[in-house]
């Protein structure tokens, strides 16, 4: 769920405007030199915030309502939030982004969502549905049952019918920015050839209505995940009454606890009680305040600054996205009165220095260049300890079935193992190799580059360094032949499990493609395959987590990079404020106003 | 034609003149140290008459006449002697007395009539705003005064010229302009600096006689600075020589100009071009260069640029510096006898 | 006055439709796509081909811009979205909203920002500048060469962040500036606005003041305005109805070219102020990919430098008759 993320480096190239990204991720949106390492964190604490978190299927006792209220929840009120940015799109449908998407939560509901049961603890429920999903046909046949007494915001009932028309739309043609995997896996790869949508009367027969409370789903091939696929916004439903196509983006009909008062573009938003949603069929939504302030056009400072003041109606005050600017956090984070409304949170996103395997064939070289790689000089240049972690696995430790290893001893040896990388440069064809490295020309990365330079010249490695315009990052690595040894690039999973990660990251070598380090091994493709084919969740997460590791022993195709963590702000009186682990944005669900 | 006098004798109110300036002192601050710009200065003027001043840039005559006037940077400046405007004393007048006093009693015409009148305002409201400031008329009224000065003045088709501005009109056209400006509240005192440097011979002509006629009319007594001695021959009545903030010489026009006494004089009747003398006999400038106010020379400040030092005593040239003598009538600062004078004088005509 | 009317507005057309061009063009050579970023992250060919054809991108360039403009005279229709009245500026490729209503709506920020702050440094500069002038040497000139030193050398997110954390976050002096509608309540406005309007006008003060001094300077010891003296005009007079004349020329220059760039978009103070002007909108247009809402800003940002060009030209007739609009 990062779409944005992507469109959000490009916004770097406009670094020197301080326009920090929200969702930033990845090292270039890293905090420069001298936000400092944290002087508070414990190393208990450590472990604790960084422990994964849990999310595993919800039963249909876990998906009926109302949401497990967070300690000390007060109902009523009004609650601010500012942002940078306002939503790009009310339409569900055309929604991909974690930030949109969070934001749905508010008006838009869908067959599944994640259901908060503890910190760090999710179950994927159904949202609409009875529950998560019955599986049958092996995988490939999907079916949900609709609540009782879930409506609209007119108070006329949610049906199947309405089910299956959000998900005909999509194939029309307007619709191009929502994800594309269901419509994938009931038609083709290329949905949009497949069928045209409902709007010419043509119905899609993949999708069933046997009544008004049953909606089936047929699959051309098993998915195991399909309940995480449609936990995503871009599966919300729109009313088949109330579909005006492309205007609908501007006038949304409500099926979440809030209905949008008032919206003037790109400054601010009003949310007001839904009448007609009824909290006892929503195991996810708390909805606890009465009245929402959206407002936008914030840059982080401007956010951070407010939220340390902390006066008046800036009490009631709290960021989706916001992180705490780069040039206040070592303020921050070293300031005790500040720590009961911080917020940490290591991304979900997985972020690689890839070898081109196309350039770098010998394993020896690239498994040298992961002993040697200097993580501690590079974390140190990225913010210290407090706004990044090491991480030494391809999935996000946030993904369902992650396994931890550490094949090349990162956290063994975070500032490098220069002898090792030396022997096995000995072991390879050529113990002198020159590693041509592009990196984006941000200030921040040309002194990691330099880092990176220093530390692989002690293992005999030469390191070209190929500085690269910002704004055109990912069209120039994202190349087939682009020329570039090494290139940093990152991927957020769609949904937590590794079925949106290496099917992607490891998939058809293309020009604007995503697997960016051109890994054709026909072992691995094949094992990917059959764990997409596999109709058992658990046993899938298992085999992905497994796949990991043996990627990174027999091909090595990438350094692992650090993970950022995300660090926010909340006024005084905002409860219930925490940065969800898998959007990695603060969740509408939990908030409340406390009285004082 | 002696209702003028003039003398550099000691200071203070003298007789009942017109204006009376004695002892005259001005002085710059500079970075480079003081500039005396007029060291000692008297002479007299009276109702009806035109004083001409005439000397080399830098010799004080402008500076002498912004004194009168009170236009001087009051800041760097420094006054010393006395003027008298009639009863008044301007040295040391209030500003407002002085602002009164100007343009309505006294008033000044500049060398430039381009730069020196307004470019962004209509010429009768330039004349007009004079009248309308010291006779507290209409702006009706001063608007007709301004149609009415320039149609004395000359200017043809006045009652649509008034609203023009400056640079509609010819060089000759606009001093006119400043002349109908300067004279909109008929004032007692004209002071013209170098009123027809900037034009060519023939308006020269025309704007020296327009003064002169004006003057008939009015009564008005004029202050004519001139670096032009052709200037001073064509409309003064008597004439101040002025080198290195003093007089050299002063006398009536006939006097100065056919019995010139000071060395000076004669060089500088000796660099003007006559009509009708032969093209090939060369004009003999005087040599060297004014000297310079900061550090102005011992004695006769006239004596590293005079010919005459040997003849009439080096100790006394580089000595003191001399004094106007006689005290009235033509007189001349200069240590050569009056033979002495005669005799030099009579080589020069000769040559030429 | 007509025909210099005339030919200026013919000129300026010619050299907004060369920008316009210019700026479309040079869009299309960055090879950032637009529709690559309207189709998902997972983003199948037709899916694309779709975004692309969505956002009329699948036309010939030259097609594109003749349609653009075209659409600003005599309007367009978009499919699904109904008919886009002229002047149309198309729809944001981002929030899918006119783009000219967008404009429309961030245009009373930016002209209250530029109306204020332009008020403020106008009168502070010039009257500094006179002051100074009039003192010259003495030690309020001083004090006015050393603040226009210091204004002139400081920078606006530098003072607007030292301004807005000091003043609004730690002391509470004045209230977070937001932007309210003058015809809402025009002291809200005011108050709301005062702090981006100071520290703007501290900025360009500095300006003011330093050409104010020297152009009075000058202007002082003209012949005319000796003249001005030598007539029996006060002080006052001298220096209001002569000298200033004189300054109002080149102030009235950089003052056009001044109101200008701040129309066209006071990018940094309303982005360190968190206002919703036309510089946020640029600039957030440039970041998108924007391509209909950068071509507007850019025009607008354009007309409001060809237009007050033209409006400074008339001005200098105005203040001066010895200049000929021709």
């Amino acid at each position: 769920m990062s779409a944005r993320t992507r469109s959000a480096l490009a916004v770097f190239a406009i670094g020197s405007l301080a326009l920090t990204a929200a969702c930033s991720k990845g090292n270039a949106g890293a905090p420069p030199a001298g936000a400092g390492p944290s002087a508070t964190a414990s190393a208990t604490s450590l472990t604790d915030l960084f422990a994964p978190p849990k999310v595993t299927i919800g039963t249909a006792q876990d998906s009926a309502g109302p949401a497990v209220a967070p300690e000390g929840v007060v109902k009523g009120g009004t609650v601010n939030m500012i942002d940078r940015d306002d939503y790009p799109h009310l339409d569900p449908g055309r929604v991909y982004d974690n930030v949109t998407a969070n934001f749905h939560l508010m008006i838009t509901r869908g067959l599944t969502g994640y259901k908060r049961v503890g910190k760090g603890d999710y179950k994927v429920v159904g949202d609409l549905a009875t529950d998560a999903g019955q599986v049958s046909d092996g995988g490939k046949t999907w079916t949900f049952t609709l609540k009782d007494g879930v409506k609209w915001q007119d108070g006329s009932p949610i049906t199947s019918a309405d089910v299956k028309w959000s998900m005909e739309r999509l194939f029309a043609p307007f619709i191009t920015e929502g994800p594309p995997y269901i419509q994938q896996w009931l038609t083709q790869d290329d949905f949009k050839k497949a069928y045209g949508g409902p709007y010419g009367g043509k119905e899609l027969d993949a999708v069933e209505t046997p009544d008004d409370k049953t909606v089936v789903f047929h699959f051309t091939s098993p998915h195991a995940d399909a309940n995480y696929a449609l936990a995503m916004t871009g599966y919300g439903i729109v009313p088949k009454a109330k579909d005006t196509k492309e205007k609908y983006d501007k006038e949304p009909f409500s099926s979440g606890p809030y209905i949008i008062a008032k919206h003037v573009v790109d400054k601010s938003m009003d949310l007001e009680r839904n009448p007609n949603w009824d909290p006892a069929t929503d195991p996810i939504r708390g909805a606890y305040p009465d009245k929402w302030h959206l407002e936008f056009g914030y840059q982080s400072l401007q956010v951070t600054d407010r939220l340390v003041a902390d006066t008046g109606d800036d009490k009631k005050t709290f960021s989706f996205y916001s992180h705490v600017a780069a040039e206040r956090t070592q303020q921050v984070v070293e300031n005790p009165d500040l720590q009961s409304r911080l917020l940490k949170q290591p991304s979900p996103y997985g972020d690689y220095y890839y070898f081109n395997l196309d350039r770098v064939k010998d394993i020896k070289v690239r498994q040298a260049i992961n002993y040697a790689w200097p993580t501690k000089q590079i974390m140190q240049i990225s913010g210290g300890p407090a706004s990044s972690v090491i991480n030494t696995t391809i999935l996000n430790p946030s993904v369902s079935g992650w396994l931890d290893y550490d094949v090349f001893g990162m956290k063994q040896h975070p500032e490098g193992d220069i002898a090792k990388a030396k022997e096995l440069l000995a072991q390879s064809g050529n113990p002198t190799p020159t590693i041509v490295y592009g990196y984006n020309d941000t200030p921040t990365e040309e002194r990691i580059t330099v880092a990176i330079k220093n530390q692989l010249a002690k293992a005999g490695i030469k390191v070209v360094a190929k500085p690269m315009n910002t704004k055109t990052w990912y069209d120039a690595t994202g190349k087939v032949d682009n020329g570039l040894d090494m290139y940093w690039s990152g991927w957020g999973a769609d949904w937590p499990t590794a079925a949106t990660v290496f099917p992607v990251i490891f998939g058809a070598v293309r020009d604007g493609g995503y697997n960016q380090s051109h890994l054709k091994d026909p072992a691995i493709t094949a094992e990917i395959k059959r764990i997409e084919g596999l109709a058992d969740a658990a046993e899938a997460n298992k085999a992905w987590g497994e796949l990991d590791k043996k990627i990174m022993e027999t091909v090595t195709p990438l350094v692992p990079a650090l993970n950022n963590v995300g660090l926010q702000l909340h006024g005084s009186l905002v409860g219930g404020a925490e940065i969800d682990p898998v959007s990695w944005v603060v969740s509408p669900n939990t908030i409340f106003v406390k009285s004082s | 034609m002696t209702a003028v006098t003039l003398s550099d004798a000691r200071p203070g109110r003298r007789g009942d003149s017109f204006l009376s300036v004695q002892d005259l002192r001005v002085s710059f601050q500079t970075e480079d140290g003081v500039v005396r710009a007029v060291d000692g200065l008297s002479f007299e003027v009276e109702k009806g008459t035109t004083l001409g001043i005439v000397g080399e840039s830098g010799s004080g005559k402008s500076v002498t006449n912004l004194a009168i006037l009170g236009l001087h940077d009051p800041d760097r400046t420094e006054l010393g002697g006395e003027i008298w405007f009639e009863d008044q004393e301007l040295i040391g007048a209030s500003r407002t007395a002085m602002e009164r006093l100007r343009g309505d009693r006294i008033a000044m015409i500049f060398q430039d009539p381009l730069t020196s009148l307004s470019p962004y305002h209509t010429v009768g409201r330039q004349i007009g705003e004079v009248y309308r400031k010291h006779k507290g008329a209409s702006k009706k009224e001063a608007r007709d005064r301004a149609i009415e000065m320039l149609e004395r003045v000359g200017i043809p088709h006045a009652r649509t010229r008034v609203d023009d501005y400056p640079h509609h009109f010819s060089g000759g056209m606009r001093q006119r302009v400043m002349i109908a400006m300067a004279l909109v509240c008929d004032p007692d005192l004209l002071i013209a600096d170098e009123p027809t440097t900037a034009l060519d011979v023939t308006v020269q002509a025309q704007v020296l006689d327009l003064l002169k006629d004006l003057q008939q009319q009015t009564g008005t007594a004029i202050i004519l600075i001139t670096h032009d001695l052709g200037v001073i021959a064509r409309a003064a009545h008597q004439v101040l020589v002025m080198y290195a903030g003093r007089a050299a010489e002063r006398g009536t026009v006939r006097e100065v100009l056919t019995e010139p006494r000071h060395p000076y004089t004669w060089g500088l009747l000796s660099s003007i071009p006559r009509l009708g003398a032969p093209v090939d006999v060369p004009l003999t400038p005087i040599r060297g260069t004014p000297p310079s106010m900061l550090a102005p020379p011992p004695g006769c400040p006239f004596h590293p640029r005079c010919d005459y030092v040997a003849a009439a005593g080096p100790q006394l040239c580089t000595g003191e510096r001399p004094d106007l003598s006689p005290a009235t009538g033509h007189g001349d600062a200069c240590y050569l006898t009056r033979a002495q004078k005669q005799e030099f004088l009579g080589q020069i005509k000769g040559r030429q | 006055m007509l025909r210099f009317l005339t030919r200026r507005t013919l000129g300026a057309a010619v050299i907004l439709v060369i920008i316009a061009a210019v700026t479309f063009f040079l869009f299309f050579a960055v090879p950032a796509d637009p529709a690559r970023l309207a189709c998902g992250k997972v983003c199948p060919p037709e899916t694309l081909a779709q975004a692309r054809h969505n956002l009329g991108l699948d036309q010939p360039l030259f097609v594109q811009f003749v349609t653009w403009l075209a659409g600003i005279f005599a309007g367009r229709d978009y499919e699904g979205l109904g008919h886009c009245p002229a002047p149309c500026l198309g729809f944001s490729f981002v929030n899918h909203a006119p783009v000219f209503d967008t404009i429309v709506d961030r245009m009373p920020v930016t002209i209250s920002l530029t109306i204020g702050s332009s008020v403020i440094f106008l009168l502070f500069g010039v009257g500094a500048g006179i002051i100074a002038a009039l003192n010259q040497g003495r030690p309020l000139d001083k004090i006015a060469s050393v603040a226009s030193l210091i204004g002139a050398s400081v920078q606006i997110y530098f003072v607007g962040t030292l301004a807005m954390y000091f003043l609004v976050y730690q002391w509470n002096v004045i209230e977070r500036p937001r932007y309210v509608p003058f015809t809402d309540n025009p002291l809200q406005w005011a108050y709301g606005l005062l702090l981006p309007w100071v520290v703007l006008a501290i900025i360009f003060t500095a300006n003011y003041t330093r050409m104010a001094r020297s152009t009075m300077v000058e202007q002082l010891s003209e012949d005319y305005v000796r003249t001005a003296r030598a007539k029996g005009m006060s002080s006052r007079t001298v220096i209001l109805r002569f000298a200033l004349r004189g300054t109002l020329t080149p102030i009235a220059t950089i003052f056009g070219v001044d109101v200008a760039s701040l129309i066209g978009g006071a990018i940094i103070t309303e982005t360190t102020f968190s206002l919703q002007g036309i510089g946020r909108l640029s600039i957030q247009a440039v970041l998108n990919s924007d391509l209909p809402m950068l071509m507007a800003t850019v025009l607008l940002a354009a007309a409001a430098i060809v237009v007050f060009n033209v409006i400074v030209d008339a001005l200098y007739a105005v203040i001066d008759p010895r200049v000929r609009l021709s």
